[in-house]
């Protein structure tokens, strides 16, 4: 279980946006297409089936943490030094 | 959209909510759609006898037998939003007793891809035509007509009445031996 924990699946607020972006334009595609193409051929099954690919197309672009979305890490400030903290809580 | 299953839920939530607007409008693309047609019908042996309906009160009542000929061509009716349709056909009489009868005397299933070019000829019914009464013997004016239920993808499911009906006569005597 530690193990699958300590994969690192975040990505950062950059490429949440670009994520999110991406997969409503992609399902949203799919579904116009699917809905035209179901139309033409008169199989409602038919857009099911185009839609279910653009949900699968999705997950498989925005669900792994791909470098992409990785880009934009936040500078976290460097911690200070541990006498300090322990000085600190001594106080208290 | 931070981990993983945050942007599973999220990618769900929304491909659900694109696929229930598709079939919304799928139910809208048909809304206008004109499912009339027409359907030519006949009777060719109608014989009424009077027998105990032990169905009901043992009573003596009248039992209406008739084969009948169906004609009619519903292939155009099917798109993509009628998963089938079930034809019924109706019998429909006044009587003393009753200001309106209705007997169902035959139905049918036809799903999408099924022949729909129907031509029967002589068929039975599949229902006994039982009155409740004597209101079928002598009957002058019983009118056969058809019906379907259209069952959708999605949407509502109308009863659509066939263009086109039969009226028949009941003969005027019972028919006392086995047909």
């Amino acid at each position: 279980m530690d193990f699958f924990t300590s994969i690192p699946t975040h990505i950062d607020y950059v490429g949440q946006a670009k994520a999110e972006k991406l997969y409503r334009a992609i399902i949203t595609l799919f579904s116009i297409v699917g809905f035209i193409w179901g139309y033409i051929v008169q199989q409602f099954s038919q857009s099911v089936y185009i839609l279910g690919a653009g949900f699968i197309l999705a997950a498989i672009l925005t669900l792994p943490p791909w470098p992409m979305y990785r880009r934009n890490p936040l500078n976290w400030q460097n911690p200070r030094n541990p006498e300090e903290k322990t000085s600190s809580k001594k106080k208290k | 959209m931070y981990s993983v299953l945050t942007r599973v839920n999220a990618i769900l939530t929304y491909t659900l909510s694109v696929l229930a607007c598709l079939t919304f409008l799928c139910f809208l693309s048909t809304l206008t759609v004109d499912y009339r047609t027409t359907a030519q019908m006949n009777t060719v042996k109608v014989v009424v006898k009077n027998v105990p309906d032990y169905g009901a009160s043992r009573e003596r009542n009248d039992l209406g037998y008739l084969t009948f000929d169906l004609k009619t061509d519903l292939s155009n009716l099917f798109n993509w939003n009628v998963k089938q349709l079930f034809l019924y056909l109706t019998a429909e009489y006044v009587t003393p007793n009753n200001e309106l009868n209705q007997v169902v005397l035959w139905d049918k299933i036809i799903l999408r891809g099924e022949n729909a070019l129907l031509d029967f000829k002589n068929m039975n019914t599949k229902y006994y035509f039982w009155d409740d009464g004597n209101g079928l013997k002598g009957h002058n004016n019983v009118t056969l007509s058809l019906s379907w239920n259209i069952i959708p993808n999605a949407g509502l499911l109308p009863n659509i009445p066939a263009l086109g009906q039969h009226s028949f006569k009941f003969p005027v005597e019972y028919t006392q031996t086995r047909v």
